[in-house]
């Protein structure tokens, strides 16, 4: 119990904090909004404008609202509409609860077989992705080894499972995106004050009554925040609504968009903004309720000034079949793609298992990538984009997601500014942000800047909720004692926030770079000849039939990341830890 | 009398010389311009390790003038164009494409212009205005998977493929481009007539064609794959070259099928326009042309065979319907129209 005095001081001495920090954070919170300002509104600007003018060729334009009744009244409309709402919370709930689940069984119980986990969340997190959703679609096809198997078993010409439809559509993009909830929830969880666990424990709660009661609660903001960017994810997801929704007649919106987008040439840009426009208001409404939810965000601080560890669950028996789930998450995640794809790219063109195919194994795609000088300037303008965007990102994230946490002056605008990218779907913004570089002379265009720069409006959503996640367990009163002590709020944000978000923030870097070392539609319509990226190779050997080459590449890129992605997860998890330790 | 045939001989060679160098005037010219502006910038759709880099060092390596290439598909291809075109800062000299000429022409930004070496290329490969050049030809046809489909039982007529047995087993890009289901559609009603043509279409539909928005070598992929029997407007050179390789593809020669225009155009106020000409001169020469063949492509020069030539419609065995870019571009949001209509 604290003293009297203690209480009697606190008063001041927190008004003489916020004074500081109000003086400071005011500053702080222009300067960030003017760089969220300069990166968000140029491409948002294009967005509407492209939504409702009308150019006709020669350069004329019009005021115009019919592309949004053309979508409306375009056939199936409404359907795909909800075929994209089932699509994204499917996702969403299965990726939190398969990454939910495994974060907490390694993060907060004496599960052994820890170590598969990260692995297999390292592992996916640095395989490219068109490379993934094909190793599954593979596994689940129906000339796939299950369906082969089921009909040779049975003998019948059936399949046993259909992928193509919601349910396989759920399926692959869950698996896609568990590994994120995984490293976020994992951060979460092991920055977790045990405290209030325990007092649940001390008053007769079981230890399911207190995952329920207390740790779900807690990690609540945490969980929508995913929930939300899983969700808003799926929803813009083109890749396996076209791979394996489609075959199935399953139309969702952004497979319509598409569509509706190609129907002339050059594509329709206008049809695809007044589409984003309609997902921003959607995703907007979606912020505006989740602020709500998580507006008494001091409720959910787990670090506090008292030095604590996290208690780990005894499962007792229950350890070994938890250990199962692992193992079952290891194969799934990690074996299976893993093997398909080695047995891709080792042949000189796909096909199942087979004796006859087990002839034709060849190191010739592998020869072929080594061989190929290409790959080296592709390489380093590859490694110079993704790690710029991800220091840069996480950089301008950290203080959004610290103004925005701490209620400085703007900070809604701050959170609605930065989050906002996520509906921008690529080629809108690759033009987007062409047209910028092409009206400010400042000599970007066709240079790897212009893909870093667009890379950083793309990716500030992930790095804000990163941090974001992070900087909600963090409480006020560590930088009350920073400001007691005569620090300003900036350098209670750098000495005290920085170290404790540092987990959040390196697992945000390790997305982020992962991320823009893959994604393609960007780099496609931004790099100059000589700013070409790794993505860009990959989509050549994707459209030019070479499945098994992709594959090789795509493995030997793997390993390559892998290595970083370790490297990185290693120093992470020591500061993290170390810090834990000093309190 | 030596010293006349001297002047005979020396008259003759000035004469044989002025002839040659007549032939050649433009060329030198252009070469010489080319070589001062010394670089080239190309956006192109082709394959970079298939066609775009051997034919960039092959230039390199005749003229001395590099080449940059951008490689994207022709509706990103279109895109960068036209944005560069309206900030007035068109950084492409070249572009090739099916279809992206016809729209990037109405934005005043292709210059009209025949190289000297189309007059080699039959008379529909260059266009009347001179926006393009044909450099090679697409024929795109029906393919199948050899183990799933004996080789006597594919179906050879657009009526075979209604036969029940193929429900379910065939497959479709779904994009609105010659190479997916707008461009079968295309050649159907261009084929059929209007009326018989959608009615055709109409009983296709019921066979429930899987409909996935790829390219159309991955369709021809998941094919070989075993995943459907049947594939719908594959490029028909993709089925041999995968079959080269030991894959059980083949493509059908259906009449008629859809053969494209691959063209390519010299942008408007270009910022090496001479280098980009000669590049073009060089595409269409036999040199060039060898290139396209080499990739294992139909070229447009008669004079140079595609390796395989029953790829090519010979009008008599294997007919074909030739849609040019303006073709395509007028038709297309027609076609895709009715894709919606009766196969979603």
């Amino acid at each position: 119990m604290p003293s009297d005095a203690v209480v009697k001081s606190e008063p001041s001495a927190r008004t003489r904090g916020k004074l500081f920090a109000y003086g400071d954070k005011r500053w702080f919170s222009a300067v960030v909004g003017v760089v969220l300002a300069i990166l968000v509104l140029p491409p948002l600007l294009f967005l509407v404008e492209g939504a409702v003018t009308v150019t006709e060729p020669g350069g004329a334009w019009h005021f115009s609202l019919h592309r949004f009744g053309a979508i409306v009244a375009q056939r199936g409309f409404l359907q795909s509409t909800a075929n994209s709402f089932i699509f994204s919370l499917g996702s969403a709930v299965f990726a939190l609860v398969l990454g939910g689940v495994m974060a907490w069984l390694v993060e907060r119980t004496n599960t052994p077989l820890k170590p598969l986990a990260y692995l297999t969340t390292i592992i996916s997190m640095g395989t490219p992705y068109v490379l993934y959703v094909s190793a599954w679609l593979l596994l689940l096809a129906k000339s796939g080894p299950i369906n082969s198997w089921y009909r040779q078993v049975t003998g019948t010409s059936d399949i046993l499972i259909n992928v193509y439809g919601l349910g396989g559509m759920i399926l692959i993009e869950g698996l896609l995106w568990s590994p994120l909830v995984f490293l976020l929830l994992g951060a979460t969880l092991r920055n977790f004050n045990p405290e209030l666990e325990e007092a649940a424990r001390m008053a007769g709660a079981g230890p399911f009554a207190t995952i329920r009661r207390i740790t779900l609660r807690l990690s609540l903001p945490s969980i929508l925040a995913l929930a939300m960017l899983v969700f808003i994810r799926a929803l813009e997801a083109f890749e396996v609504p076209a791979l394996v929704g489609l075959p199935g007649r399953v139309h969702v919106l952004t497979t319509d968009i598409y569509d509706t987008m190609h129907l002339s040439m050059p594509p329709d840009l206008g049809s695809a903004s007044a589409l984003s426009c309609m997902l921003l208001v959607l995703v907007s409404a979606l912020l505006y309720f989740y602020g709500r939810l998580t507006r008494n965000a001091e409720r959910f601080a787990t670090i506090t000034g008292k030095n604590f560890k996290p208690a780990q669950l005894d499962l007792g028996v229950w350890r070994y079949p938890a250990a199962a789930l692992l193992v079952v998450n290891f194969v799934l995640l990690l074996v299976l793609p893993l093997i398909i794809l080695i047995w891709a790219s080792l042949l000189p063109f796909y096909q199942s298992f087979s004796w006859a195919a087990f002839a034709r194994i060849t190191p010739d795609n592998y020869k072929n990538v080594l061989s190929s000088s290409r790959y080296i300037a592709l390489l380093s303008n590859t490694f110079i984009i993704a790690f710029v965007t991800a220091t840069a990102v996480m950089l301008i994230a950290s203080f959004t997601a610290w103004l925005s946490v701490r209620k400085a002056p703007g900070a809604a605008m701050l959170d609605q500014l930065a989050t906002t990218p996520l509906v921008f779907p690529g080629i809108v913004l690759g033009v987007g942000v062409m047209q910028l570089f092409l009206t400010v002379p400042v000599g970007v265009y066709g240079t790897v800047w212009i893909i870093v720069w667009a890379f950083c409006i793309n990716y500030m959503p992930y790095g804000v909720r990163y941090s974001f996640a992070g900087m909600l367990q963090v409480h006020r009163e560590l930088e009350e004692a920073a400001a007691v002590s005569g620090a300003s709020a900036v350098t209670g944000f750098r000495r005290v926030v920085v170290p404790l978000l540092s987990p959040s923030l390196i697992a945000g870097w390790l997305f982020i770079f992962l991320l823009a070392t893959r994604v393609l539609s960007l780099p496609v319509l931004l790099s100059g000849p000589s700013s070409q990226t790794m993505a860009v190779a990959m989509f050549d050997l994707w459209g030019n039939g070479q499945g098994p080459e992709l594959a090789a590449l795509g493995l030997l890129w793997s390993v390559a990341m892998t290595c970083i992605a370790l490297i990185f997860y290693f120093i992470a998890r020591r500061s993290g830890v170390g810090l834990q330790g000093q309190g | 009398m030596r010293l006349c045939a001297r002047g005979l001989v020396a008259a003759f060679t000035i004469s044989m010389l002025s002839a040659i160098s007549h032939a050649q005037a433009l060329d030198q010219a252009l070469i010489d311009a080319a070589k001062k502006e010394g670089r080239v910038v190309w956006y192109t759709t082709q394959i970079v390790n298939q066609f775009a880099r051997p034919a960039a060092e092959a230039f390199e390596k005749k003229y001395g003038i590099r080449v940059d290439y951008i490689r994207a598909d022709s509706n990103e291809v279109a895109l960068r164009i036209l944005n560069e075109g309206r900030a007035g800062k068109v950084q492409a000299d070249v572009f090739d494409g099916t279809a992206a000429v016809a729209s990037l022409k109405k934005e005043n930004l292709v210059l009209q212009w025949t190289p000297e070496g189309a007059k080699g290329l039959p008379a529909n490969a260059t266009d009347e205005a001179g926006y393009w050049v044909a450099t090679n030809l697409y024929v795109l046809t029906p393919g199948y998977n050899t183990d799933l489909v004996p080789k006597g039982a594919a179906p050879k007529t657009f009526e075979d493929l209604l036969d029940p047995r193929w429900k379910g087993k065939i497959v479709w890009n779904t994009a609105s481009s010659p190479s997916a289901a707008g461009g079968f559609i295309g050649v159907v009603l261009t084929a059929m007539g209007e009326e018989k043509g959608r009615a055709y279409l109409k009983e296709l539909a019921k066979q429930n064609v899987a409909g996935i928005q790829v390219a159309a070598r991955q369709v021809l992929d998941q094919v070989i794959a075993g995943e459907y029997a049947i594939a719908l407007n594959i490029f028909n050179n993709h089925a041999v070259i995968s079959a080269a390789k030991g894959a059980p593809s083949e493509w059908i020669a259906m009449n008629p099928a859809m053969a494209v225009l691959s063209v390519i155009s010299v942008t408007k106020d270009a910022p090496h326009t001479n280098a980009g000409k000669l590049f073009l001169e060089f595409l269409v020469s036999e040199e060039g042309q060898k290139l396209y063949r080499d990739a294992e492509y139909m070229p447009m020069n008669p004079a140079v065979q595609a390796r395989d030539p029953s790829l090519r419609p010979d009008g008599e065995r294997f007919k074909a319907i030739t849609f040019t870019p303006e073709q395509i571009e007028t038709n297309m949001p027609k076609w895709a129209g009715i894709f919606r209509e009766y196969f979603r």
